[in-house]
């Protein structure tokens, strides 16, 4: 019997008295690649913070490996690599010291760093401080956050956003080859042929 | 060329502890600034300085209103209880503004970049702990002194033993709030926790207020209780501090980084002296918590009527403000009973804080340009508009505290409505505050510089206030 890379059973979240997320349940397993779809505010990012535990649920539970994924957790942080909207930087460190310290806490070294930096094209930019980047920019090195370190399961939050078409293509190929390699990748999306190039499975909520 | 994707089953053998990482992360980050202990120490130095100073200023300054001829006529037994209901109430909020901090607290960036990874939370967390229950032990020790010595207490070992005392609860509460950060959602302990001093006060102070106005009040024990504060605030300490090491690898990203929030905007508010930064981000999770509301078409009538009533209604969907106006008639009747002296003063002080409660709508139309586009009319009829709630707010509070004045105290007859309305213009400057401009001219403060527009905008509102207290108290 195979274990899902990622469950998530019956996860709720509220606002009040305004319902987010209802009972949401779905499954993802190793190598495939899912796009949570909705209307502006259905409650996509809550999901993916849920799921990342950058945010509590009401109800429900989120696996990750068949463990429960609870954030305090170092076991569960070392399989989940996630870059959502709500990524910040240091001020005094540059971008290739940022990567590097995510390499180093989780027990690599800097290796992939370099390599991750000309992917994503911040090559000319990897001493500078990350107020003199561009909102692109800072995605790249946000996306790259995710590519330096471990991880089986990827969680991605709009990250086409501020891309241009060379990095929308760049992204495509990434998602594919993190496919190919065995990760898990949920992401939401407004972007119809990122969706349509890469995505194996749709989860609808708000609708 | 790319990287191919590295992958892990577990979490792998060789991870740097959290020591490992903080010193990685403070040697790159030395790289980039030269700051030395000197400084550290130097800016230490300052603020220890400024806390002592002013501190001892402020403490002494207050001795002397409370034994001045005017304001300690008030019966002790009334002073002493009423101080315990404010110290209580003290607690309940100062538990609030812990859980709303965290605690403990990362921040985004360090969030983002070295506590995603899996290095091991307690050891990451445990230095911060440490700093805290020192500071929390510190600051309540400070406060605990400068309470004895308001109360007269002039012995040093009873002082020593207030500042034991202090220090005691100081670090427990921390270290219970820890222990609270790390329960999951829905655990009522830690709001009954909050809860139970706010309570306790309440019923202290409105027992207190209603034998005192009938002339029977509690008598004033003859010594500090500070010996048993001592013997179950210090052992709960300890409880506390051993339950919040055992709580921190539960200590989790969604409440670290809520905290951080809340901590950053303080900090910025009080950095640019512009509280308006903290008041939103408190505001915008209020309406959060709310969520939904029943939606409901307004009353057909002119544009002004339709206004009002959304200003109403957007007063009943926030009744805790309505509390806290209701609250301060309470404070007013025992502002009046312990510092009859001052009661006049503490009417108008109080009246403008329950009426700037009630000035959200007024705060809303006047920070926004494009929200009074959209609204139509002109400026000073939509700003007219919404202080009409101000308006019958502050003069129906101001009738109701009426009767908590001394007959001593009621001055000429046109002084009470003049400065009712005076209280009024007070927050209606307050409220139409226009964002700061930091730039201009500076002027050279013991603060450092500090542009002169902002100390004009900021004092729009407090500074007639405290030319009202300056009328009350002179023909008061």
């Amino acid at each position: 019997m195979t274990v899902d890379a990622l469950s998530v059973r019956g996860l709720s979240r509220n606002f009040g008295n305004l319902v987010v997320l209802d009972d949401v349940s779905f499954t993802l397993a190793a190598g495939r690649i899912a796009v949570v779809l909705g209307p502006n505010g259905s409650g996509k990012t809550t999901l993916l913070r849920c799921v990342v535990g950058a945010d509590r649920p009401d109800a429900g539970e989120v696996l990750v490996q068949g463990r429960r994924a609870d954030e305090t957790d170092p076991q569960v942080r070392a399989l989940v690599a996630a870059a959502l909207d709500d990524i910040d930087f240091f001020p005094d460190l540059s971008v290739v010291e940022h990567l590097e310290l995510v390499a180093y806490a989780h027990g690599g070294d800097a290796e992939p760093v370099e390599e991750v930096l000309a992917e994503l094209g911040l090559e000319p930019a990897r001493d500078q401080l990350p107020v003199t980047l561009s909102s692109g920019q800072r995605r790249r090195l946000a996306l790259a956050s995710c590519f330096v370190r471990p991880r089986r399961v990827l969680i991605l939050d709009e990250p086409e956003q501020r891309l241009d078409v060379r990095g929308r293509q760049w992204l495509a190929d990434r998602l594919r080859r993190e496919r190919d390699a065995g990760t898990a990748v949920l992401l939401a999306s407004h972007d119809p042929e990122l969706i349509d190039a890469v995505v194996d499975e749709r989860i609808e909520i708000g609708r | 060329m790319s990287a191919a994707p590295a992958t892990i089953a577990e979490a792998p053998p060789g991870l740097p502890t959290a020591r490992q990482v903080r010193t990685h992360l403070r040697r790159a980050r030395r790289r980039h600034h030269d700051h030395s202990l000197g400084d550290v120490l130097g800016d230490a130095y300052v603020v220890v300085l400024f806390v002592g100073m002013y501190g001892w200023f402020a403490v002494s300054a207050s001795r002397d209103v409370l034994v001045s001829p005017t304001v300690g006529r008030a019966d002790p037994g009334v002073r002493w209880w009423l101080a315990v209901a404010a110290l209580l109430a003290g607690a309940g909020l100062a538990w609030r503004g812990l859980r709303a901090l965290g605690p403990l607290l990362v921040t985004p960036a360090t969030q983002s970049w070295v506590t995603s990874a899996p290095v091991d939370r307690r050891a990451w967390l445990t230095p911060r702990l440490g700093v805290l229950l020192a500071g929390a032990a510190a600051g309540t020790a400070l406060l605990a002194v400068a309470v004895a010595v308001l109360s007269g207490v002039t012995d040093l070992g009873a002082v020593g033993w207030a500042a034991a005392a202090g220090a005691g609860w100081g670090a427990a509460a921390l270290a219970l709030s820890v222990v609270a950060q790390s329960s999951r959602s829905g655990r009522r302990w830690p709001t009954v926790v909050g809860a139970a001093p706010m309570v306790a006060a309440a019923v202290v102070a409105t027992v207190v207020v209603i034998a005192g106005r009938l002339g029977d009040a509690p008598p004033r024990p003859a010594a500090l209780p500070t010996g048993a504060l001592v013997a179950v605030g210090v052992p709960l300490a300890v409880l506390g501090t051993v339950l919040a090491v055992r709580a921190l690898p539960r200590v989790d990203r969604a409440t670290l980084t809520t905290g951080a929030q809340f901590a950053n905007a303080a900090a910025t508010a009080t950095i640019l002296l512009d509280p308006s930064m903290l008041t939103s981000l408190v505001e915008s999770r209020r309406w959060r918590r709310i969520g939904r509301v029943r939606s409901r078409r307004f009353l057909p009538g002119p544009a002004w009527w339709a206004l009002l009533q959304a200003d109403v209604r957007r007063l009943r969907r926030h009744p805790s403000a309505l509390l806290i106006w209701a609250g301060l008639i309470g404070v007013q009747y025992a502002a009046a009973l312990a510092l009859p002296g001052l009661a006049g003063a503490t009417q108008v002080v109080f009246a403008y804080f329950a009426t700037d409660r009630l000035t959200g709508g007024l705060r809303a139309v006047s920070r926004s340009p494009g929200l009074r586009r959209a609204l139509g009319g002109s400026d000073a009829a939509l700003r007219g508009i919404h202080v009409v709630v101000p308006a019958v707010g502050a003069a129906l509070w101001w009738l109701l505290t009426l009767p908590s004045l001394p007959t001593l105290d009621a001055g000429p007859t046109w002084l009470a409505p003049t400065l009712a309305v005076g209280v009024v213009a007070a927050a209606w400057r307050a409220g139409t505050r226009p964002p700061i401009n930091y730039g201009g001219a500076t002027v050279n403060t013991p603060f450092g510089m500090i542009p002169v527009d902002l100390l004009r905008q900021g004092s729009r509102g407090p500074a007639l206030l405290a030319v009202l207290v300056l009328v009350q108290l002179f023909l008061g």
